[in-house]
């Protein structure tokens, strides 16, 4: 699964991650959590290809990914959702999710299956497909980068701070949306990052904690602190 | 005034369909790969080159003359695959996220070298190959002659403005363009190639140029300094739609053939100057052109 070591990031001068390392459980989820300004968003980013790192490694099942394009991702079976949703606006909702599944030049009827699966997980997404990318609410917008990340995710989804700025109603939604898709598809690791250490408490397998940079292991009973 | 101003017209039209195929191809390049090509006019002229041999070497070595409407086409499509990409990997990509000054000054150097290079290869004389004008010849509506290859041309234009909607709107490569033009890193997490598509806007802003020159030829032929003032045009055209909008490329050359002509009827000797009086006029009141506006990013 993913391993991640002595991964250092600076931005601008400033160091935002020191000698990261964490081996992500295979078919768990494991939940990031620190606060604001920690690093989790850098993290994801760098693991992504998005950030440059300094120095340090990232290996999905043995495959070093930091040398490769940021595009060499999806491909490689990272589904990847922001914090900030990133809808291309004028796309339909659907053409949103299919998205990944296009740039990975998946055949026709292997988008239409893995759309039909995003579906039956994500029903309300089936309901507003046609809407544009920038005619759903921010909460809403969640679930549909969700989806699209759905789209290639075939060994590991990292989800960066999925219910930050989700109105109490949908943030039950969207986490009884993980504990289904946890049910659905065993397989598939999660990272998901988030603030606030009880949201998560019931979905996650693994906790870790980050706070300026650092990245501290923890089990998954242990209160966080 | 009506038998006058009409042939002007469609003279007008005929040209904004080329000048057309400039713009939209400059404004393609600029919203994917977010660099002002300066050198973009000098794929028009290359195009033209390209069609004029092509042109004169069907003619000259016997074969049908049907078979020089298939050459247009043809060589905007290989000056677009061999100019293309070429240029795009080993100039344009070092010129991607600098800023504008060192862009322009690239490009501009690529437009200096691109002009010498075709004053070597062509020399200074002009081409003229008018096959296609002669076979379509002539229709008479109203008591006025036009030439049909100019009407052809007008409808071509906006068959190609209808054809790029769709393309971008509806297939695969389109929508891959759209996502890197709306959001670069976004796309690059979903999995999108961005330089493959660079390469292929590029190459698709090279081939709209190109078939913009080699369509020129059969009405005007082609002479030295027609990449230039092509380019000028091109730019005003573009600025005043809006950069980065397809539509606004069409509807601005539309405008200024219009001007061109008011100018031609009234005052003729403004018909120079009328396309950048327009531009300075759209830009005063709408800095970003006619369809354009500071924040969005959309083909």
């Amino acid at each position: 699964m993913l391993t991640v070591s002595s991964l250092n990031v600076s931005l601008a001068g400033a160091k935002i991650l020191r000698d990261v390392t964490f081996t992500l459980k295979p078919g768990a989820t494991t939940v990031l959590i620190g606060r604001n300004g920690a690093g989790k968003t850098t993290l994801l980013r760098a693991i992504m290809g998005l950030t440059p790192a300094e120095s340090g490694s990232a290996a999905l099942d043995g495959r070093q990914l930091l040398p490769l394009p940021a595009f060499a991702r999806a491909p490689a079976g990272i589904g990847y959702a922001p914090e900030d949703r990133r809808l291309i606006p004028e796309f339909s909702v659907e053409d949103n999710i299919i998205l990944p599944g296009q740039a990975l030049k998946l055949p026709q009827a292997e988008i239409k299956s893995r759309l039909e699966k995003v579906y039956a997980l994500l029903p309300e997404l089936h309901t507003m497909r046609a809407r544009p990318g920038n005619g759903v609410s921010g909460g809403q917008g969640k679930m549909v980068a969700l989806g699209r990340a759905l789209m290639v995710a075939e060994k590991l989804l990292m989800l960066d701070e999925p219910f930050q700025g989700l109105a109490p109603a949908l943030a039950l939604d969207y986490a009884r949306t993980l504990s289904r898709l946890r049910e659905t598809m065993r397989d598939l690791t999660l990272l998901i990052t988030e603030s606030s250490p009880n949201l998560l408490k019931s979905v996650a397998d693994e906790t870790m904690l980050i706070e300026r940079g650092a990245v501290t292991l923890q089990s998954p009973d242990a209160e966080a602190a | 005034m009506f038998e006058t101003i009409v042939p002007l017209l469609i003279d007008g039209l005929a040209n904004a369909a080329l000048i057309f195929l400039v713009a939209v191809g400059l404004t393609l390049v600029f919203s994917v790969l977010r660099v002002l090509n300066v050198a973009h006019g000098s794929f028009y002229s290359i195009g033209a080159y390209a069609a004029a041999s092509l042109g004169l070497w069907v003619v000259g070595a016997g074969l049908p003359g049907w078979l020089t409407f298939a050459s247009l086409p043809l060589s905007a499509a290989l000056v677009a695959v061999i100019v293309g990409p070429l240029i795009e990997r080993t100039l344009i990509r070092w010129a991607y996220g600098k800023s504008e000054a060192v862009q322009i000054l690239v490009t501009f150097g690529l437009f200096l070298i691109l002009e010498d290079l075709q004053r070597i290869v062509f020399g200074v004389d002009s081409f003229y190959e008018d096959t296609p004008v002669q076979l379509l010849g002539s229709i008479e509506i109203g008591g006025v002659v036009y030439l049909t290859y100019q009407l052809v041309l007008i409808l071509l234009a906006a068959a190609l403005l209808v054809g790029l909607k769709l393309f971008i709107g509806h297939t695969r490569i389109g929508k891959l363009i759209a996502a890197v033009v709306a959001d670069r890193e976004i796309s690059q997490a979903m999995g999108i190639n961005t330089n493959r598509v660079f390469m292929i806007a590029f190459s698709l802003g090279v081939f709209l140029a190109a078939l913009g020159g080699a369509l020129t030829v059969p009405q005007a032929g082609v002479s030295p300094g027609l990449g230039a003032d092509t380019m000028v045009l091109a730019f005003a055209v573009a600025a005043i739609g809006g950069l980065g909008k397809i539509e606004g490329a069409a509807v601005a050359a539309v405008i200024v053939a219009l001007a061109r002509v008011l100018a031609i009827y009234f005052a003729p000797e403004l018909d120079a100057v009328a396309p950048y009086l327009v531009m300075l006029l759209v830009l005063l009141v709408r800095p970003y052109g006619l369809f354009g506006s500071a924040t969005t990013r959309k083909i």
